[in-house]
């Protein structure tokens, strides 16, 4: 095993949090309940949402919020092809096709709107905005493609929690589209080990993803203990994604310290950003602006070229330094593979970014020691 | 405070956990580690050697068991699945997942409400990929008649353990009979965790497409990249995130050591249970006796022997502060079944559904609580 001098991310878990987890298994009350509730509200709040409600992962999110949005055989999604696979394979769990579109550029990576539109057929209903790492991709933009096509929005916030619109930064993440997914797995912003969310600004859509994120019962375990009639029923096909209350709890004491933990990952970055800029075969992406709107999933750099990418992170590695890239979609053999040799030739954009970029280690804990050894890791690598 | 607005006193279930699992929990947290790691591989190795399993897969919920269990057994569309309606309704929607059908069939009895074989025999075709017996309040369904009716026809045998963990068949471990097991660690469960699930396999093949479909059918996971063992992944087939995280794997392993002892508990409860409600008129109390000693006694299920006073009989004892549920209301009588699936009778289910009440049990309820829930049922029976 290897012992990282800087790993990728590192979660901090403070006293608070595990009194608050403790408390409530002492309670003895673990399946969705008051601190579900008051979790579901924190977050309403932070997202400035009218609705949050939480699932089981970002996955169950984007399932049920497909659903929600009427997405079913037959239909057809537009999925950036960079990004988390679970971005396509909510369409895939509701019987609809991933269609994959281009990203703008290796310099800002998010969904192209052009693209987008260029990919809409007949059988298109919902567009899929990701907005990776946590910078905002242009939802306003998508928003008017989505409305003049009759298309439903739905953005991927898996990695970009308390981010700022790009074009409006009075508002977040999550509020733009018809329902935006968010995920609380153990290397997020806000992270409980597993965890989800739906939000949304509908209260119709709300109860759908309510009603289905527990096997479609007209009533909960927490509802028949409070007095309520034992008899249920189940009115459609639901599925298990309920969080549970430690999760919940843990949410709940985190949620509190969020705003600070991304402004502390965006200080990093701003640190990393000086340090590293101007450095020969190195590129920063995304602009200034960006980096101020965005939640800090992730710090990506760029290399010239694969074969560098990959020199760099071999280096980086044998400085201790843990690294990390995303495959683009199309490259897994499940979307089809790269044919040996060659390119996939409409999703170029995609590609490369997918192919020059590196994440370098990013947390909310992350102290300027720890960013001189990566910087210098950087450096050395560089200068290999 | 009304009674349609207020806690039991005798709820349904009722959870303590001991300071070693808190203390389990918060090393975990304080750890920082929190998905899919070195606990889950040390609860998973624990549940199966307990079990006597090959493989124990840590998953989200029974459910995700389930799932995957039936897409392990190659239930595709166009498949049919025989399962009961005498169940928690994630029996049937998972084969409805894998684009399948459930198919629904009867159980034995009143007295004995687990999947009859020779009715299962009657509903297998030639699109039948697999039979999902439910080992119903924890007590042994009749799995070794229906994996010899499976083998015969080259059909899996799929295991609903949800109530039973460490019960019996014949010496043999509930969840070893079949292809696959599926467990629940629900939080009213006799395992519980909160949310999660387990399933266990013999069969290698199987083992390795679970691992790979409970995290997106990636070929490595975050610990395996954190520890330095792979570097990417690749996805080869449509995955799911089903995966459990490590506090709760941590909280498992916990409470698993004391799981045999609480399970002893149960059954003395039950037997006490079982000796009080016999003398009760106007009930059939399921099962027989001498099975207590390999069930898992997950709950005390009771049938009013009339029909048509479940509701009212449930209603008096919720005056008396008494918690009761229906375990279960037929799944092919839900508005969503019926509409799927319009046609399907099932005379003995239906009335075990119209006529059960599940009584208050957990492991530290004392003999007056039980003389309590005896009395008012009588009460409320006559």
């Amino acid at each position: 095993m290897t012992a990282w001098r800087v790993p990728l991310t590192d979660v901090e878990v403070t006293e608070d949090d595990v009194q608050a987890v403790l408390a409530c298994l002492e309670s003895g009350w673990l399946t969705m309940g008051p601190r579900t509730q008051a979790f579901e509200q924190a977050l309403a709040e932070f997202v400035a949402t009218p609705h949050a409600v939480t699932v089981s992962s970002g996955t169950a999110a984007l399932h049920l919020a497909h659903l929600a949005a009427g997405i079913g055989p037959g239909d057809e999604v537009i999925v950036p092809a960079f990004t988390f696979v679970a971005s396509a394979t909510a369409a895939r769990y509701c019987g609809a096709e991933p269609v994959l579109c281009d990203v703008r550029g290796a310099h800002d990576f998010n969904i192209d709107p052009e693209d987008a539109a260029a990919r809409i057929t007949p059988r298109t209903r919902a567009i899929v905005a990701v907005h990776f790492c946590g910078y905002p991709a242009d939802v306003l933009a998508l928003r008017k493609l989505c409305d003049e096509r009759g298309l439903v929005l739905i953005e991927d916030c898996a990695q970009a929690i308390g981010a700022h619109l790009h074009g409006d930064s009075d508002r977040q993440v999550g509020t733009v589209g018809e329902l935006g997914a968010f995920s609380f797995f153990s290397k997020k912003q806000l992270c409980v080990g597993e965890g989800g969310m739906v939000s949304t600004a509908s209260q119709e859509l709300a109860e759908r993803v309510r009603l289905l994120r527990s096997h479609a019962l007209t009533s909960s375990t927490w509802d028949r203990h409070r007095g309520h009639d034992p008899a249920y029923d189940v009115v459609d096909v639901g599925f298990n994604y309920r969080l549970d209350e430690p999760r919940a709890a843990l949410g709940l004491s985190r949620i509190a310290r969020l705003r600070a933990s991304i402004d502390a990952r965006r200080a990093t970055v701003r640190a990393y950003r000086e340090r590293l800029h101007g450095l020969d075969g190195l590129e920063l992406i995304f602009d200034e602006q960006a980096v101020e709107r965005s939640s800090h999933f992730a710090f990506p750099v760029l290399l010239r070229d694969r074969g560098a990418r990959d020199r760099f992170r071999e280096q980086l590695k044998a400085s201790g330094v843990q690294t990390t890239w995303y495959p683009a979609l199309h490259s897994f053999s499940e979307y089809g593979g790269l044919t040996p040799g060659g390119r996939a030739t409409n999703l170029p954009r995609a590609l490369e970014v997918a192919e020059r970029h590196c994440a370098l280690p990013l947390s909310a804990t992350m102290s300027e020691d720890e960013v001189d050894v990566v910087v210098a890791a950087v450096s050395d690598a560089l200068a290999a | 405070m009304s009674t349609a607005e207020s806690f039991p006193e005798l709820p349904l279930f009722d959870l303590q956990l001991q300071p070693q699992d808190l203390e389990a929990v918060a090393e975990t947290l304080r750890s920082g580690w929190l998905t899919l790691g070195p606990r889950t591989a040390a609860f998973e190795e624990a549940f199966a050697a307990q079990l006597g399993a090959r493989h124990a897969l840590a998953v989200s919920s029974c459910t995700a068991a389930l799932h995957l269990a039936y897409l392990a057994a190659g239930v595709g569309p166009g498949d049919e699945v025989v399962v009961p309606s005498f169940t928690f309704t994630a029996t049937a929607a998972a084969a409805l997942y894998c684009g399948g059908t459930p198919v629904f069939a009867e159980i034995v009895s009143r007295e004995r409400p687990s999947l009859d074989p020779e009715d299962v025999e009657r509903r297998i075709t030639p699109r039948t990929k697999a039979v999902c017996v439910v080992h119903y309040a924890g007590y042994a369904a009749a799995a070794d008649r229906l994996k010899e009716l499976c083998d015969a026809r080259g059909i899996a045998l799929i295991e609903d353990v949800a109530h039973a963990p460490s019960a019996r068949l014949a010496g043999r471990k509930l969840g070893t009979w079949g292809l696959a097991g599926a467990f629940s660690f629900f939080s009213n469960k006799v395992l519980s965790v909160g949310e999660g699930g387990l399933l266990c396999t013999d069969d290698d093949d199987v083992a390795a497409f679970v691992r790979s479909r409970r995290s997106h059918a990636m070929t490595s996971g975050t610990w395996d990249r954190h520890s330095g063992r792979t570097d990417t992944y690749d996805v080869v087939g449509l995955g799911f995130n089903y995966r459990l995280d490590e506090p709760r794997a941590a909280l498992l392993l916990s409470r698993l050591q004391r799981l045999e002892a609480e399970i002893e508990r149960r059954r003395e409860l039950t037997r006490r249970y079982r000796e009080l409600l016999q003398q009760v008129d106007g009930i059939i109390v399921p099962f027989d006796d001498d099975e207590v000693p390999d069930s898992s006694c997950y709950v005390i299920p009771i049938m009013i022997e009339e029909d048509g006073r479940q509701a009212e009989v449930s209603s008096r004892l919720r005056e008396r502060g008494i918690q009761t549920s229906i375990f279960y209301p037929s799944i092919h009588l839900f508005s969503a079944y019926r509409k799927r699936f319009p046609d399907v009778s099932l005379p003995i289910t239906e009335l075990a559904s119209r006529t059960e009440l599940t009584l208050p049990f957990y492991p530290h309820m004392t003999c007056e609580d039980q003389d309590r829930v005896v009395t008012a049922l009588a009460e409320a029976v006559k």
